[in-house]
């Protein structure tokens, strides 16, 4: 079969302009199934950098929105292996109401935060303060850039659940300046505050609040992560309010199953791009052969079995979509550096550094491309190779 | 040589049977060179497909070279014509983006030959058709004449007894036509080829040694040509 490559490579030549647009939207539809399936990994990857091994998440059976006894914290904190837990309670503070909430803000208990986001590297100065100071507020560094904030500033949100407008004053970052680049790439824009403010100025309005949102603990060893959360699940079991415990990585994940969901709808997008390109090509792969009858009527005469006119003709296709397909997964792996030199460059951007065309992605373009190959060569070429000579001859001459 | 015994040839056209031949029988001996001519639709270029294995006898029995032609497999009768058999068709069709060597090339790659054989084999070729300085052009840098001499470079490179040709002439000027003729004719008398090709040409006949005559698909006459002996 190699002696017949040369003839494969040069039929490709006939029709320059042709062979470029077919190899052209052959190349675009590899790189962006390429691209598009790093997607699943980075979006882990990013879930992971936004996650801790050792931190779990306790919320109500039913679900996040759904609140539990504040005395369920304190039980938590008494389970062997925790280290401390701090509650989280939604104050869906905005800015200006009509915009609706624009960052995730949270009332939390003061002095246990630094202990469970010890990784977050909170300024020991900054932490002190929030700790002792009611109105302080620390703040995630993308929500301080997205709202042009400056440390000290007075700051007022008007709660969507409680009927309540605080005003709180600036006094740290979340993470701290001494956080690695991962974690505050990743990091989200969060507002957390006291909550003795919210519950006092709640009491103000004769509201005793003694619930809370979400319990997030810190567990003193990995390997004891699971153990400590069936305990934790069983400690509630018999309550009004049972608990789910999982871990941060699958909390986030949850969280996030609606992007999930926008993952699998771009895949199929990837996939419908894909069959429309081999139906264009296979368009062309039949156009190609219906204007060659005349010769292949020749190469049958002169010697050309029907298999070996059938491989010649389907080498032709599955190798132009091959190197389309391998120039695709080049330019997929070149965008992908792309991407990531821009997300290294800029911290704002720093989830795009999650997106790295593996090695697995790279065999699996080369095989799609050469699948687009062979799938769309194989009916033309089977049609024109099992047609009897003195047909194609009486039609074409 | 080619022994053609009551053979029959119908085909399907649409709804209709095209009785293409009918109980034709002809033999023609090694090293002639034989005209098939009539109006078109005689069944000639039936005929010449039928002796040339490129198709099968609906009835009768088709020997060449030795062989039933009528009883091979397709895969069988494509290695007997890239053995025993030349090809040299109207419009030349040569491969565009060959040059002429290469073009002449094509039927060894079918052969165990290395390929500086191949290379050698088909410059030989077009030296005996009178282009060993047109190898490398591409076929639409050469005239519809030197096409021809290309294609028939093409039908001799592996050596088959037989040649066949369908309108060899049928797209070329006087003076080339003349030429393409006196080339058979110099296999023929040369290279001791069998030539047979179907044509409307009357002037083929002073080239060959034998015509025969067809006409609504039976064989009406078989004349001697102006070559014969």
């Amino acid at each position: 079969m190699i002696r017949f490559l040369p003839l494969v490579v040069r039929n490709l030549g006939r029709n320059p302009l042709r062979t470029a647009l077919t190899g052209g939207a052959i190349l675009l539809a590899i790189a962006l199934v390429c691209v598009l399936r790093t997607m699943p990994a980075a979006f882990d990857a990013i879930l992971s950098r936004l996650s801790n091994n050792t931190r779990i998440s306790i919320h109500h059976e039913a679900g996040i929105v759904y609140s539990m006894p504040y005395a369920y914290l304190n039980k938590v904190r008494s389970i062997p292996g925790v280290v401390d837990a701090v509650s989280w309670t939604w104050f869906g503070g905005a800015v200006d109401p009509d915009e609706g909430v624009q960052f995730p803000n949270f009332a939390v208990d003061a002095d246990h935060i630094g202990r469970v986001y010890a990784d977050y590297a909170l300024d020991p100065e900054q932490l002190a303060e929030f700790e002792r100071t009611r109105t302080c507020a620390l703040v995630g560094r993308r929500a301080m850039r997205q709202n042009d904030w400056q440390l000290g500033q007075l700051v007022t949100l008007e709660s969507t659940v409680f009927p309540l407008e605080l005003e709180f004053r600036l006094c740290g970052t979340v993470p701290g300046e001494a956080a690695q680049g991962d974690v505050d790439a990743a990091s989200l824009p969060v507002f957390w505050f006291h909550r003795e403010y919210l519950v006092e100025a709640l009491r103000a309005q004769g509201v005793e609040f003694d619930v809370l949102g979400t319990i997030w603990a810190r567990i003193d060893d990995p390997e004891r992560v699971t153990a400590v959360m069936q305990q934790v699940d069983e400690t509630f079991r018999n309550s009004e309010a049972r608990t789910v415990s999982e871990t941060e990585k699958s909390f986030f994940t949850s969280f996030f199953s609606q992007v999930q969901g926008l993952l699998v709808v771009i895949q199929a997008v990837a996939l419908l791009v894909t069959l429309c390109i081999v139906f264009i090509a296979a368009n062309t792969a039949s156009m190609t052969v219906r204007e060659r009858m005349r010769e292949i009527a020749v190469l049958r005469a002169i010697g050309f079995g029907r298999n070996l006119l059938f491989g010649t003709l389907l080498a032709e296709a599955a190798l132009l979509s091959t190197l389309a397909g391998a120039l695709g997964v080049f330019a997929s792996v070149g965008l992908a550096r792309w991407l990531a030199s821009m997300g290294s460059a800029n911290p704002a951007m720093g989830p795009l550094t999650a997106f790295v065309v593996t090695n697995a992605v790279v065999v699996q373009g080369l095989f799609l491309s050469l699948l687009i190959g062979l799938v769309t060569g194989v009916v033309p070429a089977f049609g024109a190779s099992r047609r009897s000579v003195a047909s194609i001859l009486r039609e074409t001459f | 040589m080619i022994e053609l015994a009551h053979v029959s040839r119908q085909y399907a056209r649409g709804a209709d049977v095209v009785h293409a031949l009918e109980d034709v029988s002809l033999s023609i001996e090694q090293g002639r060179f034989v005209a098939l001519m009539g109006p078109s639709g005689s069944g000639k270029s039936t005929l010449l497909n039928l002796l040339a294995g490129l198709d099968r006898p609906s009835a009768g029995t088709v020997d060449v070279a030795g062989r039933r032609l009528d009883a091979l497999s397709e895969d069988e009768l494509a290695h007997f014509r890239a053995e025993h058999l030349g090809f040299v068709f109207q419009f030349f069709n040569l491969i565009p983006v060959l040059s002429a060597v290469e073009n002449v090339e094509l039927p060894l790659l079918l052969t165990a030959l290395g390929r500086g054989d191949r290379r050698r084999r088909a410059e030989t070729a077009l030296r005996i058709v009178g282009l060993a300085d047109r190898a490398r052009h591409r076929p639409n840098e050469l005239s519809g004449g030197e096409q021809q001499r290309v294609a028939i470079a093409r039908a001799i490179v592996s050596d088959p007894e037989i040649v066949v040709g369908d309108e060899p002439t049928g797209d070329l000027d006087a003076k080339n036509a003349e030429e393409i003729l006196g080339l058979l004719r110099t296999l023929k008398a040369e290279f001791g080829k069998t030539v047979v090709i179907v044509t409307h040409d009357p002037r083929a006949v002073r080239w060959v040694d034998e015509v025969v005559h067809l006409d609504k698909g039976v064989v009406t006459g078989r004349d001697p040509g102006g070559a014969a002996a």
